[in-house]
């Protein structure tokens, strides 16, 4: 990987978002979406039909990823 | 800031000057209209797609005059070789064609307060916005009475922001909501994802007899000229049959007609004498004349009129039921009509369907046959007199004798010949399988009148609306009769938003078809004055599609509606029209509406008649509307046929000029335009000859050739650059971006608006869509890396965003590629994310988030994974489960790097199922370098070479620095003035903080540009002459010229050299010779081919030629035989003691070798690979050699060629 590429925080890793190992044995966590209608936030586990939980839209969103997003700028 | 109320209170203004009005604008930006958009010229621009698309559907609707034409059909059960004796009869029609809006299907339970889909949502979701089609049907057996029943047809692709469209009338800032453009247009359909629309056709002029000559036309067989009379003739519906009437060396004339790709020829007499009870003396006189008038003394005419008519008795018919019945007889199986019409009938049928369709083809009254009658006899007329050399040909290639072919007429005749299709051909099928199969059925038991419109029906294809979706995603036409068009493919092109000129330039594009294209001669391609006002005369694009790609005049409009011209023939008749005339134009011109003879009067006459017909219509009284042409052809030397010919009929072009006896507007059509006198200024005018002036001279301009500003000090050719390059430049698409799923979209991050712009820029609101910046240019060489157009970018100008710009990119990841259509969860293979249980490294760990799709906001390399997905299957609880453990991840192609911009997860419209698609954009920001290119609005391209430092640049007293430089080289020869004008009128402007009106054709030789914009120079204190000192930035020294400075509005465009660059030394190389493989995708050569092979030769670049075709190319070391001097038979040898990988490293000729057995020579003794022991075949050596050298030798070998080296020393 080059030193361009954003590099995991070693530090300590954000609770519940990073529990890959930790949740194997179900359907994994459930994730937010954001609905393409009403903004509302869609929570989904693997396998859960697309579809918003208040107005059934079928276009979800992904939300922009909480962690530190970070570049060097040349 | 204004509040919001302000466009509640008063409507919104949609006036528009030059000016900025940045308030105004900023406040229509934060506060979309509730009303109505301020923009009407953009929708105007439009207006002929969204229209004519309105006219399709609903109680008068082109379908609906459609269904009337296709009529009813009769079936007959029983055996079909059987008589028709106790057969039961059923007839069934097409009573109605319903198309709804989109919404979802009823399967979706989820969804319960809105049911709509919205095209947004088409387009996110990469799935075609469409609505349900359905018809009602109407069958009677036996006469008995009717019954109704209603199928679904499919889902028939919707045009945004028809009468179809949920958008239709939105106020902007509804539009908004609804995720679209503040001033979405419509005019386009959403086909997976992709806005497509339907190319605007040029066709021949409908319903007016056209003389053409045509040499191919004698090939039709022997006696056969090259003179013709054709006739475009269209139904109701807008479908066309074209007749043809063809005249023979020897006087006589042939009625032609292609009926489902195939072509007829009648005797036109048969023809005339099927449509009304005449007889020969009746036709003679509707040829000639009556006895006594000019028209009979010209022996030319009756000696070929009399061979007409004596040719003809051969044939024995005489009265008009005789013959119909003959002509009946004889197309009966080409017009498929039922065994149980009778030959007259099915000679009527062949008038109605075939003949002059325009005067009548549902229900025909004697009065439209007589109608028919009388055009063929004006036909035949004019034949006559085209081939005795009294009237010109009629040019198919000018304005005036064409018309458009609008989009969704087209697409209402796909849908009325699949409606025909499916209730002659495929009904037809469906009823003898069913009877086939259920030999107990007639139509007239119940168990039929059952299984009839669920079970039988259902077994056709119904699916209209998936044949239309396959028309509008491929461009293809499939069709049984041709729909009278020359071409069968590309009739649809992608609505491309590269940037918003573009876009808008799609929707007045006019093809002449593919058909010319294939032409090799240009007469086709000419820019003809006939265009005037109606094509443009600029825009077009240079090379192949050059004048067969052209577009409208900005303020030409194309009808889509017929206008009311009922009153017309009662006026004529009250003018002094009277009901015969004689074949001498002398004597008598024709009157016509619409391609009907309204009658006959004196060439006197006809020149009052059409004056007064246009003063009436333009002063709006006598019911003449305003809309209707009136074509006066006036009698002339050998030139076009006179007479009057009216026309109020849909897709034709007008466009608006000021009529001078009223001082009010009128519009004008192609047909007309040249017998007519319009001024193009004021000063213009010739009392007693113009009747009309221009409104205004760049009407003649079309949307992108009007925003070149001072157009008219240009060389014209580059203003056709410019046409090209506005389209091609990195712009802003629209402010939905957010919403769009475009492939590739283009945005220039750094847009402005221009300073110098003609008040269409305004009008239009390209202020919402900046195309470029402005940007400080010095003609000047200065660096010496500025030759050949190069030009030179200030690098702190670029390093505050100059030309800034972004790609973006959408991929969308299907887990179902082409998989089934029909998914239920049973179906479901893949799912995103990681196999639960699997191992994941770390390092994907930091990729890809927890469900296997990409973090936003991340940064992409070439190889990077972007999504994980894993394989499932269903257990038995219905659960979906991952028996492999396998994760499996789709990467990141490009070399490139990106940003993740957004993620979009797309479900299905049922609402069940999981992720089955993402649709994943990505962001790669490309900032100007080396190598990109830039333009003017004047066809000046230029090529970054440089980014040059600030410091070193040259810079006037006043502290300036340019932006940008080019070179002075630039202007001799291409003599864009206009470049000069707007670099001084930029300067004067934003000295005085002005924006400068660049309307062309403003200024003249006594009030010259130069010196309104000099002396606004002045003012602020600047040379006239728009020229400074400058010094030099590296020695500090004033330069010893003064160099021109000033502000031009400079275009980025999409052309980047990070899309082009191709270099390699060596690569991937093809298998089967060696050399390297070609595409810059694969990371192949570019070609040293024979020219360039030539060059260097002569050049004597004996090195530089074997780099390039041995050395970068096939060089293969390989061993050779010197004895034998061959390739092919040397052979490595092998040692029982060697290593088995490495080998001996000895390679012997086995073709010179002796078998060892009984040897007793001397010579070393060596194994081949069968462990045979052979003496001798020493002499091999290595030689460099191209590898196809070899494959050459192979491939000789193979055909018993041998290929023999004499080896060197």
């Amino acid at each position: 990987m080059s030193r361009e590429a954003y590099q995991v925080p070693t530090a300590v890793p954000t609770p519940g978002r990073d529990s890959f190992q930790t949740n194997l044995s179900g359907d994994g966590p459930a994730i937010n979406y954001l609905c393409g209608d009403c903004n509302a936030k869609v929570p989904l586990k693997r396998g859960d039909p697309i579809r918003c939980k208040e107005c059934g839209h079928r276009v979800l969103y992904k939300e922009r990823t909480k962690r530190m997003v970070q570049f060097e700028a040349r | 800031m204004p509040p919001a109320a302000s466009s509640s209170s008063s409507p919104t203004d949609t006036t528009w000057t030059h000016e900025y009005d940045t308030i105004r604008r900023e406040n229509l930006f934060r506060n979309p209209p509730k009303d109505h958009s301020a923009y009407p010229a953009l929708k105007a621009a439009i207006a002929p797609h969204v229209e004519s698309f309105n006219a399709l559907f609903g109680k008068d609707g082109l379908v609906a005059q459609g269904l009337l034409d296709i009529g009813t059909k009769t079936y007959l059960d029983g055996d079909d070789r059987a008589g028709l004796a106790g057969k039961n009869k059923m007839t069934i029609k097409i009573k109605e064609v319903f198309v709804e809006k989109s919404v979802l299907p009823p399967t979706n339970k989820f969804s319960t307060r809105n049911r709509e889909i919205l095209p947004a949502e088409c387009r996110e979701r990469h799935v075609t916005y469409r609505g349900k089609m359905s018809a009602k049907f109407e069958f009677r057996i036996n006469n008995g009475d009717p019954k109704e029943f209603i199928r679904d047809l499919g889902q028939l692709p919707l045009m945004l922001m028809s009468n179809r469209c949920h958008l239709e009338n939105n106020p902007p800032a509804q539009l908004v909501q609804r995720k679209e453009e503040a001033e979405e247009l419509g005019g386009y359909f959403v086909v997976n994802g992709i806005e497509k629309l339907i190319r605007l056709l040029v066709v021949n002029r409908r319903n007016f007899p056209m003389a053409i000559e045509r040499p191919s036309f004698q090939g039709r067989g022997p006696t056969y000229s090259k003179y013709g009379m054709l006739m475009r003739s269209v139904r109701p519906d807008q479908t066309s049959q074209t007749n043809i009437l063809h005249y023979l060396d020897d006087g006589n004339v042939t009625f032609r007609f292609s009926w489902r790709k195939n072509e007829f020829l009648v005797p036109v007499m048969m023809v005339m004498k099927a449509l009304v009870e005449t007889n020969d003396r009746e036709i003679f006189e509707g040829l000639v004349g009556f006895s006594g008038s000019e028209g009979s003394k010209n022996t030319f005419l009756t000696d070929r009129v009399e061979l007409l008519l004596r040719t003809y008795k051969a044939y024995g018919l005489y009265t008009k039921s005789k013959t119909r019945a003959y002509l009946g007889e004889k197309f009966r199986v080409v017009l498929g009509v039922p065994d149980t019409m009778s030959n007259y009938d099915c000679g009527t049928e062949f008038l109605r369907k075939i003949v002059l369709v325009h005067l009548g083809n549902v229900n025909v009254t004697e009065a439209q046959d007589d109608d028919k009658f009388k055009m063929l006899l004006f036909m035949t007329r004019k034949l006559y007199a085209l081939v005795a050399g009294d009237c010109a040909v009629d040019n198919p290639d000018a304005v005036q004798n064409q018309e458009i072919l609008l989009g969704p007429f087209l697409y209402g005749m796909i849908i009325k010949e699949r409606l025909e299709d499916w209730v002659s051909v495929q009904l037809r099928l469906a009823i003898r399988d069913y009877l086939r199969k259920s030999p107990e059925n007639s139509f007239a038991s119940p168990e039929f009148l059952k299984d009839f419109p669920v079970k039988l029906c259902g077994r056709t294809n119904e699916n209209v609306g998936g044949a239309l979706e396959y028309f509008m995603s491929t461009g293809n036409l499939v069709s049984p009769t041709g729909l009278d068009l020359q071409q069968t493919s590309g009739f649809t092109v992608v609505a491309e938003k590269i940037n918003f000129l573009r876009f808008i330039s799609h929707f007045r594009m006019v093809h002449r078809g593919s058909f010319f294209a294939q032409l090799k001669t240009t007469t086709v391609r000419k820019l003809l004055p006939e265009s005037w006002g109606f094509l443009c005369p600029v825009h077009t694009p240079d090379g192949s599609p050059c004048g067969l790609l052209n577009h409208l005049a900005h303020k030409c409009r194309i009808l889509t509606h017929a206008v009311d011209a009922s009153a017309i023939p009662k006026l004529v008749a009250g003018l002094g029209v009277v009901n015969s005339g004689s074949s001498s134009t002398k004597e008598s011109v024709v009157v016509q509406l619409d391609g009907k003879i309204l009658g006959w009067c004196t060439p006197k006459q006809s020149r009052a008649i059409a004056d007064t017909l246009r003063y009436w219509k333009v002063d709006g009284t006598h019911n003449v509307p305003k809309e209707m042409e009136i074509c006066f052809v006036p009698n002339s030397h050998g030139g076009q046929y006179p007479g009057i010919y009216m026309s109020a009929t849909p897709a034709r072009m007008i466009r608006p000029v000021k009529y001078l006896p009223l001082d009010k507007e009128d519009f004008v059509g192609p047909q007309e335009q040249p017998f007519m006198s319009i001024a193009v200024t004021e000063p213009e005018i010739i009392s007693g000859e113009s009747t009309h002036v221009e409104q205004d001279p760049t009407n003649i301009l079309s949307i992108l050739a009007n925003m070149t500003p001072f157009s008219d000090f240009n060389q014209s050719p580059r203003n056709m650059y410019q046409c090209q390059m506005g389209k091609q430049s990195m712009g802003t698409p629209g402010t939905a971006i957010r919403y769009r799923t475009d492939n590739k979209t283009y945005r220039l991050q750094t847009g402005q608006t221009p300073i110098v712009r003609a008040p269409l820029h305004n009008e239009y609101g390209f202020d919402n869509f900046p195309n470029g910046m402005n940007a400080v240019v010095a003609v000047i060489s200065y660096t010496g890396y500025d030759m050949d157009d190069a030009m030179i970018i200030n690098k702190s100008s670029h390093e505050r965003g100059f030309g800034h710009g972004t790609i973006y990119k959408v991929k969308k990841i299907d887990l179902e590629e082409g998989g089934n259509k029909s998914r239920s969860s049973k179906n479901i293979k893949k799912l995103f994310g990681f196999a639960p249980g699997s191992e994941i490294k770390a390092e994907i760990k930091s990729q890809i988030d927890e469900d296997g799709l990409p973090h936003i906001g991340r940064l992409l390399q070439e190889g990077d994974k972007i999504c994980a997905w894993h394989t499932v299957t269903q257990d038995v609880h219905g659960n979906l489960v991952n028996r492999d453990g396998i994760t499996h991840f789709e990467k990141y192609k490009d070399s490139e790097m990106a940003f993740v911009e957004e993620v979009r997860l797309i479900g299905n419209e049922n609402g069940v199922e999981p992720a089955q698609a993402i649709s994943v954009k990505f962001r790669i920001p490309r900032s100007p370098v080396i190598g990109d290119k830039f333009s003017s609005r004047h066809g000046q391209k230029g090529v970054c070479s440089q980014k040059w430092p600030s410091i070193d640049m040259p810079f006037t007293e006043s502290g300036m620095q340019p932006d940008t430089i080019i070179n002075p080289h630039a202007f001799p020869s291409r003599m864009t003035i206009g470049m000069f004008v707007e670099s001084l009128a930029g300067k004067a402007g934003a000295l005085h903080g002005l924006a400068q009106d660049s309307t062309p054709f403003k200024f003249d030789e006594q009030h010259t540009a130069g010196d309104y914009f000099g002396h606004q120079l002045m003012k602020a204190g600047y040379n006239y002459y728009g020229n400074e000192p400058m010094y030099s930035g590296i020695t500090g020294e004033e330069l010893h010229a003064d160099i021109y400075i000033g502000l031009v509005y400079y275009q980025r465009l999409r052309h980047m050299v990070n899309d082009k660059y191709q270099v390699r030394t060596t690569g991937p190389v093809t298998q089967l010779t060696g050399q390297p493989i070609k595409g810059r995708k694969k990371g192949g050569g570019i070609r040293v081919g024979e020219m360039e092979r030539d060059s260097l030769l002569a050049h004597g670049t004996a090195f530089l030629l074997q780099d390039r075709l041995l050395n970068c190319s096939d060089y293969t070391r390989s061993w050779i035989c010197k004895e034998c001097g061959t390739f092919l038979s040397t052979q490595p040898t092998v040692s029982a003691f060697a290593s088995r990988k490495k080998g001996t490293g000895v390679v012997r000729c086995r073709k010179c070798a002796h078998r060892a057995e009984g040897w007793s020579g001397k010579g070393e003794i060596w194994e081949d690979g069968e462990g045979q022991r052979w003496v001798g075949g020493e002499e091999t050596t290595i030689v460099a050699v191209p590898g196809v050298l070899k494959y050459l030798d192979v491939e000789l070998a193979a055909m018993g060629i041998k290929l023999k080296y004499n080896v060197g020393p």
